[in-house]
This record gives structure tokens, C-alpha cells and sequence, in this order.
């Protein structure tokens, strides 16, 4: 295994590794120290989107309006709710765990451009910043797809502009980053490491990266233009001055259907390492998992115009049909390997593990109803209702926030060096999941019903649903907060975690908790197969990393059991 | 000391030397892959602006035809020439630098900074000729049309100049020899890759 310079005594938290929190405020090229400012910035920005909702769902308790002043407030306020969820939350969050665990998973010593990947984080809080600005100047209020004339003409608001030019410096930003990736992953593997050799995660990263270099771009040519329309009178949208609307739908969807994708592809790779580690078994169909990735990431420049059924020609709506249902089958795949890589598994329900089957069962119905709107007939009947906003919620909530969830359960020990609270992270577990469950899933029935998205006021016969959705909604949204207190609560608690303590085979887990400056101690070895739990050379890789490295939780918080090294029960298989 | 110690001390910067050269050539591939995926991703933000003029163009050809023929080509032919040079001068300059001649490298990389820079003075000059004859951003749809994408364009060759003029500063004081030369390959990606857009800017706008 690796040479390391200096034996190292028993139980140890390394309290030279850590760093004090004025660290993480100042500009710095350390891939960890990036990773965790870009993770705690996401969650702030994950809990003002979440208030913004809290206040949608308030004024949809009753048909009437309400809570808001008038449809303007309302428009404002689920346009900032999606567009910080998206932007500033979700993608952010993914890049977090990147910056984190690339690296680490790869045994570099940190990405292959430290300064960059500085940069384009610290593009991010002004962005936000200048977003939610915009309040004090007549906030966004087209909905996050902006489409105009909605997004011009009929938004007199210079918030508007302010949003736009956000997301634009946000879009740049995600490209340096996925840049940055696409590099690291190239050229920084460990000496004699394949591509099949790397652990999923890094997969999932890679194909994400690559949907954001080649799709990004096409968000930022449309942002210019709809710029250039709003600030300096062009009209690129406006058919009356010889423009053209649907222009911006086609550039948007182009570049946003991917972003579903780089919204999703990360939270898979989560769910691929997560499911592997807490059932004890290799992931079955390694290379099914990583190619199909890379079959999504091509196939989902091919589906675009299904947000566009209603205003496309009909001529082309089902070639776009059938794209879409294509899709589907790359996924699938995915959803097989995992089921069969838990199948027969040693499953242990730690608080990750449960997040990650919970993602499993929420995505698949994500999935099913994400194959329903690509249905044309079925489409043109719930286009623009509730149905459509139960579907994405499935896969984004369902599916990336329950996959950033297990991850941050999973990777919390190695990047604080500390258990989180197993107890409070059930709590959380059920609760969020329950919620969840009843806040979207009566949204298929709205939806079905006739119930249009994006208005304050509806129809009385609507009221019983939307207020099971409201209440579960509070719910669910008081629930992030016990999620919020286990993360701070456990850094008080100080369970020390030891280097590996759920005995994984990837690299990350190979150094201290959390790990020095430069990630390992000499040349990490890496493990030939990432997922080859139970066998005789794993459980050997495991003895050898536990007598270089010193010992994990559980083993950690009885020191006197140590004197007499056995094989504990639950390394390797 | 020992015949076997120094052995060991050789044995040991050699090593040094080895990871050294491993870290440098890994730095240098980083770069160069690095700004070709930074090219792709460009390709595709010019694609969407150029796609914006084609597809007004194709239905619009005889408004195309008047605006042209209101300026005339001479102007912009020039200056693709000039365009052109510079990438010339930029290519003769990372010859000389791999040769070791700094003096060479500043002369050349200067002229491309020059060049760059007259292309955007003339890229000026043909704005106010169009806007004499009316047509300006906001006022008519090939001027949107058309001033999207060259302008974009127009702020990729100001970027060069400055990256050109910053480069002539450190070769001045005594950075880049025949050894170390990837700064300058890189900007000439970038300088390359601004060249074959206005080829195609060029001729989907004048020549079709
Ligand atoms: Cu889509």
C-alpha cells in the first residue's frame, strides 16, 4: 500500500489538519477548502430558495389571493425559487462534491488548476448577491425559462437585466469549473489507473462536465441576445421589429434539457458509491453505469423540442417523442445495475443508505412520468400544469436533493473528520421522505385535473389538494432544519471517524479525516477493482490502510481495545 | 563520504530531476488540452450567433445584398487580410522563441498585437460607415444581426491584443526561453481560433 512517512498512533482526529473557519472566508486554491466554500455557500442559498417557496406554497393554501399583493409578487417569487434552486443551489452543490472528492477519488494532489478553480467560485456569491439584488429594482419575474416577450417586453423591471446578467457569470463560472474537470480527470489519475478503474463518482463528474462545456455556451449566446434586446433595444425576440420567439425557446431548451442532466448525472454517481459501500457488494455492471452516462450526455442534445410541443411544428413532435422515450433506456440501465448491486447485499440502513434508496424509489417515479409528458398526445394535456412540476420535483428533489443528501451523510466523516448523528439523520430520513411523498405526489392529480402552474389564484375545487401539498410542503421545509442542526451538532459532538469508516475501497478514503494538505501521505496505492468488496485482497487493503492510517469509528471511540489488533468483524466484506 | 552515499544522492536527484520533468510536461498537457476544451466550448457560443444570422439570411437575401452594396467589401477584405498576418507574426514569433531569440519572439508577438489592434480600429471605422447609411443595432434587423456576432468577435481580438501585449512584458523581462515556451502556444490557440472565426464571420456575412 502507500508508504507513509511516519507511523501513526492509534486514535488521532488530526487537529493539524484542521483549518479555522476564517479559512474558508479568503480566497484559496486548496481543491478541499474550495469544495466546502462552494457546499456551505449552496446551502445558504438552498435555504432562501427554500423560504421563497414556503411563501409560494402559503398563498396557494387558498384560492384566493392572499398572502401577495398581486400576480407580479407571485411571478417573482417562484421565478427566484427556481432560478436560486438551479443556479446557486443544486449545480453548485454538485460542484462542491467534485472539488472535493475528485481529487481525492483520483489520488492527485489537487485539480489541475488550483487557481481557476478559484476563480470560478468565487464568481459565484457576487452573482447570487446580484441576483436576489434585483428586489430593490423590480425583481425577475418570467419564470426561470425567461422565454419572451414575457422576459422583455412585459418585464419592466431592471431586475430583470440583474438576472440575466447573473446567470450569465454563473454559466461562465460552471464552464471554468467542468473545464477544470475534463482536465483533472484526463491527466491527474494515479500512476496506472484506467478510466475503468475510477470510481463512478468521477464518471458521473466527467459526463457532467462535459455536458456543461458543450451546453452552457448556447444558455450564454441566448443570454446575450436577450441582454442586448433588453439593455440596447435590439430585437432578436420581437417578431413586430423582425425577431423571432421562438429563437430564444430552442437556444434555452438546447442548452436546459442537458442541465436537467447536469442536475441529475452527479446525484447518479452519488447513489453508485453510496449504494456500493452501505450493501457490501461490488456494483454490478460497472461499465454499463459509466458508458451509459456518457449515452446520456450525447442523447440529451437530441430531446430538446419536447418542451416545446405545444408551439413547435407538429410535424416534428415525434421524431422529439422519440428521443425522448430513447433516453429513458440509458437510465433504466442504470436503475437495473443499481437494484441488482443491492440485491443480496449486506445492506446496513445508515442514514446515506436510506437517502439512496430513497432516491431509487422517488427517481423511478420521476422517471415514469418523465416518459408520460414525452407522450404527445398526453403532453398537449398537461402541458403548463401541475403535472409537469410534480415530475421535475421528483427527479430534482427526489432525485439530486435525496443524491446530495446521501452524499453529504456519506463524505461528511472524511471532510470533518467526524460520525455525523446517525439518530437525527433517521429522523430526518423519514420526515423528508414522508413529506416529500405528499407534497408532490397529489401535484400528479392537480395537474391531471387542469390545474395550470405559475398562479396565485385557482379554481375552489383545487383547495383540498393544494392544501395537503401546502401543509406537507411546511413540513418538508422544516425538516431541512434538522438536517442543518446534524451538521452543526455533530462538529460539537466531535465522534471522531477515523480515515475510513465504512471501510470503502475508493481512494478518498485512503488518507486522514480529513486529509493533510497535499491528500496523502507519499504515492497513494489505489485498489484495483473501487467496489471489490469481500474478497481476500480487499479485506487485506483494508488490514494494510487500518495499520498505516489508524483506526475508524466505530473502533475510534474505544480506545482500549486497541492494544490488541484483530481483524474486526466488519472490514472488507 | 562513501562511494555508496553519493550513489545514493545521485540516485536520489535523479529521481528529483525525473518528477520534475513528469510535473512539467503533465503542467504543459494540462494547459493544451485544457484551452482546447476552452476553444469547444466558444465554438459553440459563436455556433448560436452565427446561426442567428443564417437563419434571418436565408430568407432575407435581397436586404443583404442593398446593405452591401451601400458599403462595399474592400474595407473588410483588408482587414481580413490584416487578420490574416497577424496570425502569421504569431507563428514566426513562437519559431524564434524556440530557437531562444527573445528579442525575435517580442518583435513578432508586437506586430500581432498591432495588427489586432488595427483590425479593431478598422472594425470601428466600417461600424460608422454603416451607421452613416442608417443601419445601426437597434435599427434594423440585419444590423442586430449582423453587430451580435462581429462584435463579439470584436471583444475576442481586443482580449488577444492585451494577452499579446502582455507576453511582449514578460518576455522583456526575461520569462519564456527555447526550454519553456507553452504560454506562448497557448495564446496562439487562442489567437488561431480568433482568426477562424472571422474566416467563417467573413464569409457567412460578406461573401454568401
Ligand atoms: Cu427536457
Amino acid at each position: 500500500m502507500a508508504t507513509v512517512t511516519a507511523p501513526l498512533p492509534g486514535v488521532q482526529s488530526h487537529e493539524e489538519n484542521k483549518l479555522r473557519i476564517s479559512d474558508y472566508l479568503k480566497w484559496s486554491v486548496d481543491h478541499k477548502i474550495i469544495g466546502v466554500q462552494y457546499m456551505v455557500t449552496s446551502l445558504i442559498f438552498f435555504v432562501i430558495g427554500g423560504a421563497l417557496v414556503m411563501l409560494v406554497r402559503w398563498e396557494l393554501l387558498t384560492p384566493a389571493l392572499d398572502l401577495v399583493q398581486d400576480g407580479t409578487q407571485f411571478n417573482q417569487l417562484f421565478t427566484m425559487h427556481a432560478t436560486v434552486m438551479i443556479f446557486l443551489w443544486i449545480i453548485p452543490m454538485f460542484a462542491g462534491f467534485g472539488n472535493y472528492l475528485i481529487p481525492l477519488m483520483l489520488g492527485a494532489k489537487d485539480m489541475a488548476f488550483p487557481w481557476l478553480n478559484a476563480l470560478a467560485f468565487w464568481m459565484i456569491p457576487p452573482a447570487g448577491i446580484l441576483m436576489l439584488l434585483g428586489y430593490f429594482a423590480g425583481q425577475a419575474e418570467a419564470g426561470w425559462t425567461s422565454y419572451p416577450p414575457l422576459s422583455t417586453l412585459f418585464s419592466p423591471g431592471d431586475g430583470q437585466t440583474m438576472w440575466a446578467i447573473a446567470i450569465h457569470v454563473l454559466g461562465l463560472s460552471s464552464i471554468l469549473g467542468a473545464l477544470n474537470f475534463i482536465v483533472t480527470i484526463r491527466n491527474m489519475r494515479a500512476e496506472g489507473m484506467g478510466y475503468f478503474q475510477m470510481p463512478l463518482f468521477v464518471w458521473g463528474i466527467l459526463a457532467t462536465s462535459l455536458i456543461i462545456v458543450m451546453a452552457t455556451p448556447f444558455l450564454a449566446g441566448g443570454l446575450t441576445l436577450l441582454i442586448l434586446d433588453r439593455v440596447a433595444g435590439t430585437a432578436f425576440f420581437n417578431p413586430a421589429q423582425g425577431g423571432d420567439v421562438l429563437l430564444w425557446q430552442n437556444v434555452f431548451w438546447f442548452y436546459s434539457h442537458p442541465a436537467v442532466y447536469i442536475m441529475v448525472m452527479p446525484g447518479f454517481g452519488i447513489l453508485s458509491e453510496v449504494l456500493s459501500a452501505h450493501s457490501r457488494k461490488s456494483i454490478f455492471g460497472y461499465r454499463a453505469i459509466a458508458l451509459s452516462s456518457l449515452a446520456i450526455a450525447l442523447l440529451g442534445f437530441t430531446v430538446w423540442a419536447h418542451h416545446m410541443f405545444t408551439s413547435l411544428m407538429p410535424s416534428l413532435r415525434i421524431p422529439f417523442m422519440l428521443t425522448s422515450m430513447i433516453i429513458a433506456v440509458p437510465t433504466g440501465i442504470k436503475i437495473f445495475s443499481w437494484i441488482g448491486t443491492i440485491w443480496g447485499g449486506k445492506i446496513r440502513l445508515t442514514s446515506a443508505m436510506l437517502f439512496g434508496l430513497g432516491f431509487l424509489s422517488m427517481f423511478v417515479i420521476g422517471g415514469i412520468s418523465g416518459v408520460m409528458v414525452a407522450a404527445v398526445p398526453f403532453d398537449l394535456h398537461v402541458h403548463d400544469t401541475y403535472f409537469v412540476v410534480s415530475h421535475f420535483h421528483f427527479v430534482l428533489y427526489g432525485g439530486s436533493v435525496l443524491a446530495i443528501y446521501a452524499g453529504v451523510y456519506h463524505w461528511y466523516p472524511k471532510i470533518t473528520g467526524y460520525m455525523m448523528d446517525e439518530r437525527l439523520g433517521k429522523i430526518h430520513f423519514w420526515i423528508t421522505y414522508i413529506a416529500f411523498f405528499f407534497t408532490f405526489f397529489p401535484m400528479h392529480m392537480l395537474g391531471m385535473l387542469g390545474m395550470p402552474r405559475r398562479v396565485a389564484v385557482y379554481a375552489p375545487e383545487f383547495q383540498s389538494l393544494n392544501a395537503i401539498v401546502s401543509i406537507s410542503a411546511f413540513v418538508l421545509g422544516l425538516s431541512t432544519f434538522i438536517f442543518l442542526y446534524n451538521l452543526v451538532y455533530s462538529l460539537y459532538k466531535k465522534r471522531i471517524a477515523g480515515p475510513n469508516p465504512w471501510r470503502v475501497l475508493t481512494l478518498e478514503w485512503a488518507t486522514d479525516s480529513p486529509p493533510p494538505a497535499h491528500n496523502f501521505h507519499g504515492d497513494p496505492v489505489f485498489f484495483k477493482n473501487p467496489y471489490g468488496f469481500g474478497t481476500e485482497a480487499a479485506y487485506r487493503y483494508l488490514e494494510e490502510q487500518e495499520k498505516e492510517l489508524g483506526p475508524s469509528y466505530p473502533y475510534t471511540m474505544e480506545p482500549e481495545k486497541r492494544s490488541v489488533v484483530t481483524a474486526p468483524a466488519s472490514t472488507g466484506d | 563520504m562513501t562511494d555508496a552515499s553519493m550513489e545514493h544522492i545521485e540516485a536520489h536527484a535523479a529521481h528529483d530531476a525525473h518528477a520534475a520533468a513528469k510535473h512539467e510536461a503533465q503542467r504543459i498537457d494540462n494547459l493544451k488540452f485544457g484551452m482546447w476544451v476552452f476553444l469547444a466550448s466558444e465554438v459553440v457560443l459563436f455556433t448560436v450567433l452565427i446561426a442567428t444570422f443564417l437563419a434571418w439570411r436565408v430568407v432575407n437575401s435581397e436586404l443583404v445584398h442593398e446593405v452591401h452594396e451601400a458599403t462595399g467589401i474592400w474595407l473588410v477584405s483588408l482587414n481580413t487580410f490584416l487578420l490574416l498576418a497577424s496570425s502569421f507574426a504569431m507563428v514566426m514569433g513562437l519559431r524564434e522563441i524556440q530557437k531562444g531569440n527573445r528579442g525575435g519572439l517580442m518583435k513578432w508577438i508586437g506586430l500581432t498585437a498591432l495588427l489586432g489592434a488595427v483590425f479593431v480600429g478598422l472594425q470601428a471605422v466600417e461600424y460608422s460607415i454603416l451607421a452613416s447609411h442608417g443601419v445601426t443595432i437597434y435599427s434594423s434587423e440585419f444590423g442586430m444581426r449582423f453587430y451580435a456576432p462581429t462584435a463579439m468577435h470584436g471583444a475576442h481580438v481586443i482580449v488577444g491584443v492585451i494577452w499579446a501585449l502582455y507576453i511582449v512584458n514578460k518576455t522583456r523581462r526575461g520569462s519564456y526561453s527555447s526550454q519553456n515556451y507553452i504560454g506562448i502556444e497557448i495564446f496562439g490557440l487562442y489567437w488561431h481560433f480568433v482568426d477562424v472565426v472571422w474566416i467563417i464571420l467573413f464569409t457567412v456575412i460578406y461573401l454568401l
